[in-house]
């Protein structure tokens, strides 16, 4: 046999150890041998022509309908009106759905599969640190996922064409989009590493998933009485003893209550690190809310929403002003501003709380794949 | 044998919860040199392998591969260890090509390295008719030479081989000892484990008995030179018992057929016996050593401990 050896790490002349590379060290080099790798295993070996192509189906049936139904509603009159932005949001919302749930499938395997086919192994007695191993997987999740991404851009793109939405909200949605998908995708990887099941990853990887996009949300919903406090407000209100069956319009005046009032400036957090907010928050902030009912932008309304839990509002309150009677609207002009809903972005901490998660799995992926292992996942074998 | 060389363990132990999988091993093995690592299924071979690969912590004990410990220095151990796993897991949807170019690049080769490098290898093992065929595609045999090219991808310096015979055919096994023998020869540090003696008899310079996790007896399979018994057969089994009585050393017959079992010294005590037999007029049909020098080494293990 001719030897040739071509290993990069030589062993030192002075017949010392050489350092060697840590856990965590990265090359370039490494990380394009395990993604090759696992892109190729996965290119080969699933339907993956066929997933793509029903899922542009899909997306694209979702869209016209969309549109269709949008033409309908608004009637003829409307054809001068942009339908952009519903379509536009309903298409945004269900590609981050199908990718919430697609995401999970494609990297919650990764580790605890391959351990199962005994070809994990074999990857951890080479020169690869576990950390070229888990990123380079993680790599080739969000290589795949971002490929549903592409696959959907056509029809944002087409609903964009709409009108309604700027060229700017197409790019930080999309950008959201794929960083969404990235953490799904890092948070299965973790899990794959840590279960010996990938079912049992899975699972757990939607459990996760459908906890930051629902049951925050919920316990957000579910906190409304603890955050909401009685207090006395200046109220803009009708004179006293106004009875309503007056043909004339009430006199206002400032007048104090003792009001409910919603902090929801105290729990609007909850409401961050779902998926969805994330998305719609991105998207440069339209304030004033007679437009967004008009345009139909859900992901805009949304954005809005938050924004206003976020902002809250004790300020005083309008009992008294907008009654017409009988045409006659001798009112004074009311002194109660609207609220202005705040500019502090709410996506920042959802996405970094998301991006904090998705690190977390990708760190214990990396600790678990260190060699040598002194502890096993239960029921699992090295080889 | 340099000091540092070849692998060196001693009193390594490992388990698995309330299983001792490893529970007290000592094992030397030599550059240059084939060892033969030998247990009975469930002994720990495997545990231990892959505690030499510097996949598993040992729970005690100190190991040395090529210099390096694969607890402390795993990156250095790892660099210098080719290890072929029992059970053989393969990227299926790769070609056989690929899987080595895969297992190059991980080894830090560069491209062109590692092509070259693949088809030397695919040559080596006998695989290139079947180098652009997916994996899966492969016999079992097939699979396990493949396994064995991919341990040698980065040259090295030691080999740990997990039953790297199970599943070949006639031919691929003499293949196989001849080219274990050659990366002996080359200097390297073989480890061979089996539990297929005859096989290990023909490779093997030394051997390591474990048995229940632990290190039962080792020895060298010298040639020739130590007791062990000899098979013996005449055309007439009854003038070969008579002489054997009055003149031979010991013996008993075989159990299943007309043949008779002596033990003897070595080679030169076979070649005395076979001549004084012959003068004798005794028709001599066959003398030869009855099973492996490993086999009965083994079964006298298995004996003592009963």
């Amino acid at each position: 046999m001719s030897v040739d050896l071509e290993v990069a790490e030589p062993a030192p002349a002075d017949g010392g150890v050489p350092a060697g590379r840590g856990t965590w060290s990265l090359s370039w080099h490494g990380l394009r041998t395990v993604t090759v790798l696992e892109l190729r295993q996965r290119v080969r070996s699933t339907r993956w022509k066929t997933a793509l192509i029903v899922w542009f189906v899909v997306v694209g049936v979702i869209t016209m309908l969309t549109t269709g139904a949008f033409a309908i509603i608004s009637g003829d009159q409307s054809s001068d009106e942009s339908f952009g932005g519903m379509v536009y949001s309903i298409v945004v919302g269900f590609v981050l759905f199908l990718g919430l749930l697609v995401a999970p499938t494609l990297s919650s395997g990764a580790i605890n599969g391959d351990r199962n086919a005994g070809t994990l192994a074999t990857l951890q007695v080479t020169l690869l640190s576990p950390a070229e191993i888990v990123l380079g997987k993680l790599a080739a999740a969000w290589i795949a996922a971002l490929a549903f991404l592409v696959a959907s851009i056509p029809f944002l793109v087409w609903a964009l064409v709409g009108g309604g939405v700027s060229w700017l909200a197409l790019l930080t949605t999309v950008l959201m989009l794929a960083l969404v998908l990235g953490v799904v995708c890092a948070i299965g990887l973790g899990f794959s590493a840590v279960v010996s099941k990938t079912s049992g990853s899975a699972v757990l990887t939607y459990l996760t998933v459908g906890g930051i996009t629902a049951v925050l949300p919920i316990m957000f919903g579910l906190l409304v009485p603890a955050t909401t406090t009685t207090e006395n407000i200046r109220v803009w209100d009708v004179e006293p003893g106004y009875t309503w069956e007056e043909t004339t319009a009430p006199e206002c005046e400032w007048q104090t209550h003792e009001v409910d009032v919603w902090h929801s400036e105290r729990t609007w957090w909850l409401l961050a690190p779902n998926p969805f907010v994330v998305v719609a928050d991105a998207q440069p902030l339209n304030g004033d809310p007679e437009a967004l009912s008009e345009d139909g932008n859900m992901l805009a309304v949304l954005q809005y929403g938050v924004r206003y839990a976020r902002t809250g509002d004790d300020g005083p309150q309008d009992w008294c002003s907008g009654y017409v009677m009988d045409g006659d609207t001798v009112q004074a002009e009311s002194p109660v501003e609207p609220v202005e809903v705040t500019d502090q972005l709410v996506w920042p901490w959802g996405l970094g709380f998301d991006l904090l998660l998705g690190a977390a799995g990708v760190i214990v992926a990396v600790n678990r794949l260190r060699v040598p292992t002194a502890q096993l996942p239960q029921g699992t074998r090295v080889a | 044998m340099t000091p540092d060389g070849g692998i060196r363990a001693q009193g390594v132990r490992r388990s698995f919860g309330p299983v001792h999988a490893v529970a007290d091993v000592d094992l030397v093995a030599a550059p240059g040199r084939v060892t033969a690592l030998i247990g009975p299924n469930g002994s720990g071979k495997t545990t231990l392998l892959l505690m030499l690969a510097g996949l598993l912590t040992p729970d005690a004990g100190t190991i040395s591969i090529a210099g390096a410990d694969p607890v402390t220095q795993n990156y250095a151990a790892r660099s210098r260890t080719g290890w072929m796993p029992d059970v053989f897991g393969t990227w299926d949807s790769l070609t056989a090509r690929e899987v080595l170019t895969t297992v190059a690049a991980a080894y830090r080769m560069d491209a062109a390295a590692g092509q070259a490098r693949a088809g030397e290898l695919l040559e080596l093992v006998h695989l290139s008719e079947l180098a652009d065929q997916p994996a899966h595609v492969l016999s079992r045999g097939q699979k396990q030479r493949l396994g064995l090219a991919r341990a040698l991808v980065h040259d090295p310096a030691v080999l740990l081989l997990d039953e790297p015979a199970s599943g070949l055919d006639p031919r691929s096994r003499v293949d196989l000892r001849v080219l274990v023998r050659r990366l002996a020869a080359e200097g390297k540090t073989v480890l061979v484990s089996s539990h297929v003696l005859t096989e290990l008899d023909e490779m093997a310079d030394d051997a390591v008995f474990i048995s229940r996790g632990r290190t039962v007896a080792t020895q060298s399979v010298a040639d020739g030179d130590r007791p062990r018994e000899w098979r013996l057969t005449a055309l007439d089994p009854e003038a070969l018992t008579a002489w054997l009585d009055q003149n031979g050393p010991a013996y008993r017959r075989e159990s299943d057929g007309p043949a008779v079992l002596v033990e003897l010294a070595g080679d030169a005590a076979a070649a005395a016996l076979l001549r004084s037999a012959v003068e004798a007029g005794v028709d001599v049909s066959s003398l030869a050593p009855a099973g492996g020098v490993l086999e009965q080494a083994y079964l006298a293990l298995e004996e003592e401990r009963r």
